[in-house]
């Protein structure tokens, strides 16, 4: 009697135990494609790739910087985004985001913040209109340190309350309020304006102009400005539908995103001669590519991109051997004896093996980790 | 005879006591049966969900005397189709507290037509202000006669012949997309709208909100790939802007989901729960799941928005006025 007592109460506690693990064991089965990605505090999978100088890059509104394969947290996650350096590399500047507005801030390069560069909390104009608030997005710094470039849709006035929000490119002089400054862009109305303004050393900036083609669709364009308020000159076609540039050290190349119209998103690269492209070079086709930045000491390309099938973006490194192979090795060629005989033929060549060229592939330097992969990235040599 | 020892006791001794063989038996048979009832246990809620937004009846008013009780799946199509081809009604409603439930307009009526033999998809964008004779502007049909009355106006006007409807509340956009863990969209320009509605997190749903989601590659959680998707105020193409953005993101939507595996299903229909209803069966849903992850050439989906000439602005009460002249020829050839 009381070995079966026993075996019930045995067979309960089984059955209690077998139950929950079969229902622990389902819940762990999950995919990874919704695992919520970690924080960048761990050391990532690419240890045999290590990058120079430090990346800045941002997750879920926090700053961090990425330096000899560790991960540092700059600020706590409060709506930071977009970081760009001080062309000396003393401090940064970044973008903190608010649920109305955004302003552009100083922060030194270990994210202490030092000063305020906008002000653009507004008070609404009425219960429901909160529309005099502004945006300033992708700030940069002129190669003197004295003009900060951004994309900013103010100032507003009472009549500016309508539905066309113009992001514009501005320049305006660090530490003078923003009436001191200019509009550098005239954007398109209803397109979302003119975004990501790239300084050039020699003067003038890159930008990203959005507009419609003729289809009707919404397109970015690289266009290039000399000085505030002159009208510019498109140096990509509408159809390839490019944005996101960045120069390289040598201010010779440019990189940026095309995604032709489509769900893709292709790194390429043309050459920059100060006033316009050279031909647009695909080097990356098979990723969804975005924020993409020269290695200071032009070893290559980072840029963000998802680690899998409709992943969460990550952070990557394509090397220059990629998109600047190596000139081949000259194949030898025979060449006659010397006092061979007249007539005779020519020494048949022993075959030799050309080198394949090998393909460079790019690679993942963070798996689980999760970008923002609308803010650039900053990279510190 | 030993003292105290009496005849037939060993063998209720014996009997009492169960052999190994039995005792590992009864184990295996607990063991199995408790791992499957924790199985059922993980999935019940999800079963729950799924019969309660699946297989909706709804009576499709008719302009014929006889009244046509729309059925869940399967039906067959009364128009002539390839085979196994069907035609889905999406609806996406903003149910917040502004309206009654289920009584709310459709901020987007998308149809989608379905060829699992040559795996195409053709999906079309209805404007919601699409003026039609009984309602004024098409998105009112649902708030008026629920599903039912939506997908009769459709298949009035636009002559086609509605297999199922698929209803998704506008929580429950956010909350599915979340549950997958986001989706990886190109956005194709900066959204921005200094008057987007801030009804689904905020205090008032006739306060507003200034959104500005930026372009390019990015991983979109659910409340930023609303805002993608529902901002109209920064278009110059307003709904039809909206519509092609809609579609860009139920097919970014597609995409995860072939990423998704069966322990994900808890957890995703608890995020549906109460925010999605749709006439198609339960069975019929298990038989479609594999058959959207073998659609995997994007160029077979075909995406149409019905930009001007097809409609004209100017309609009775802002609404957009169709050209049926050029709208009917061009469902004919892709919902025949």
């Amino acid at each position: 009697m009381i070995a079966k007592f026993l075996l019930a109460i045995g067979l309960a506690v089984l059955m209690v135990v077998s139950g929950t693990t079969s229902y622990i064991y389902l819940s762990t089965r999950q995919s990874k494609a919704v695992a919520a990605p970690q924080k960048p505090t761990i050391t990532p999978r690419a240890k045999q790739v290590t990058l120079p100088g430090t990346i800045y890059l941002v997750q879920s509104g926090a700053l961090y910087s990425f330096s000899v394969g560790r991960f540092h947290q700059l600020t706590p996650e409060a709506g930071w985004t977009m970081p760009a350096l001080y062309p000396d590399g003393s401090q940064l500047l970044a973008v903190k985001r608010s649920a109305f507005y955004s302003d552009v801030y100083v922060l030194s390069r270990f994210g202490n913040v030092t000063g305020t560069l906008t002000n653009n909390q507004a008070a609404p104009r009425n219960r429901w209109d909160p529309g005099a608030n502004a945006w300033s997005f992708y700030p940069r710094l002129s190669s003197d340190q004295r003009t900060l470039f951004m994309s900013y849709d103010g100032p507003k006035t009472a009549g500016d309350a309508n539905f066309n929000v113009v992001m514009q490119v501005w320049g305006v002089p660090i530490g003078a309020a923003i009436r001191q400054g200019r509009s550098w862009t005239t954007a398109n109305d209803y397109t979302g304006g003119d975004m990501q303004p790239l300084p050039l050393p020699a003067g003038g900036i890159i930008y990203t102009k959005y507009s419609y083609d003729s289809n009707g669709n919404r397109v970015g364009q690289l266009w290039f400005t000399n000085r505030a308020g002159s009208f510019g000159k498109a140096l990509t076609p509408q159809a390839a539908s490019c944005a996101q540039p960045s120069l390289s050290p040598d201010a010779l190349n440019i990189a940026m995103i095309c995604t032709y119209g489509k769900q893709v998103s292709y790194l390429t690269i043309a050459t920059w001669n100060g006033s316009t492209l050279g031909p647009l070079q695909t080097v990356i086709s098979d990723q969804l590519v975005a924020q993409p930045i020269w290695a200071p000491d032009g070893s290559g390309i980072a840029y963000l991109a998802p680690g899998g099938p409709a992943a969460p973006f990550q952070l990557w490194w394509l090397p220059k051997a990629r998109y600047a192979p190596p000139a081949p090795s000259p194949v030898p060629v025979p060449t006659p004896t010397p006092g061979g005989p007249l007539n005779a033929p020519l020494p048949t060549p022993s075959p030799v093996a050309v080198p394949t060229p090998q393909v460079v592939k790019p690679v993942q330097i963070t798996t689980n980790l999760g970008f923002d992969a609308t803010s650039p990235l900053a990279w510190l040599g | 005879m030993p003292l105290g020892f009496k005849p037939g006791h060993r063998a209720r001794a014996s009997r009492g006591r169960l052999s190994p063989f039995r005792t590992l038996t009864i184990a295996l048979l607990a063991i199995a049966l408790s791992a499957t009832a924790g199985g059922f246990a993980y999935f019940i809620p999800a079963a729950v969900t799924a019969w309660n937004a699946t297989a909706q009846v709804v009576n499709v008013p008719s302009p014929s005397p006889a009244t046509i009780l729309f059925s869940p799946s399967p039906s067959p199509s009364q128009a002539p189709q390839s085979e196994g081809a069907f035609t889905v009604l999406l609806l996406g409603s903003d149910d917040d507290s502004k309206f009654f439930a289920d009584h709310v307009l459709t901020q987007s009526m998308i149809l989608v037509r379905v060829v699992p033999a040559t795996k195409e998809v053709t999906m079309l964008s209805i404007p919601r202000d699409l003026y039609v004779q009984g309602y004024g502007k098409i998105d009112g049909a649902y708030s008026y006669g629920g599903a039912g009355a939506a997908i009769a106006v459709v298949q009035q006007n636009f002559r086609v012949h509605v297999d199922d409807y698929i209803w998704v509340g506008l929580l429950g956009l956010i909350k599915v997309i979340d549950a997958i863990g986001g989706i990886d969209v190109v956005t194709t320009n900066p959204v921005l709208d200094d008057y987007y509605p801030s009804d689904v997190y905020g205090g008032s749903p006739y306060e507003t909100q200034r959104v500005a989601v930026l372009a390019g590659p990015q991983h979109l959680d659910g409340l930023h790939a609303m805002e993608y998707v529902r901002s109209r105020h920064g278009d110059l193409q307003s709904d039809f802007g909206r519509s092609k953005r809609q579609q860009q993101v139920l097919m970014a939507i597609r995409q995860k989901a072939k990423q998704l595996a069966p322990g994900d299903i808890p957890a995703l229909a608890a995020a549906i729960g109460g925010e999605l209803k749709t006439s198609i069966g339960l069975d019929r849903v298990a038989r479609l799941i594999p058959l959207a992850a073998s659609f995997d050439n994007p160029d077979s989906i075909r995406q149409i928005v019905l930009v001007p000439p097809y409609t004209h602005g100017g309609g009775p009460d802002g609404s957009i006025t169709p050209n049926w002249s050029l709208i009917l020829p061009l469902v004919h050839q892709y919902f025949p």
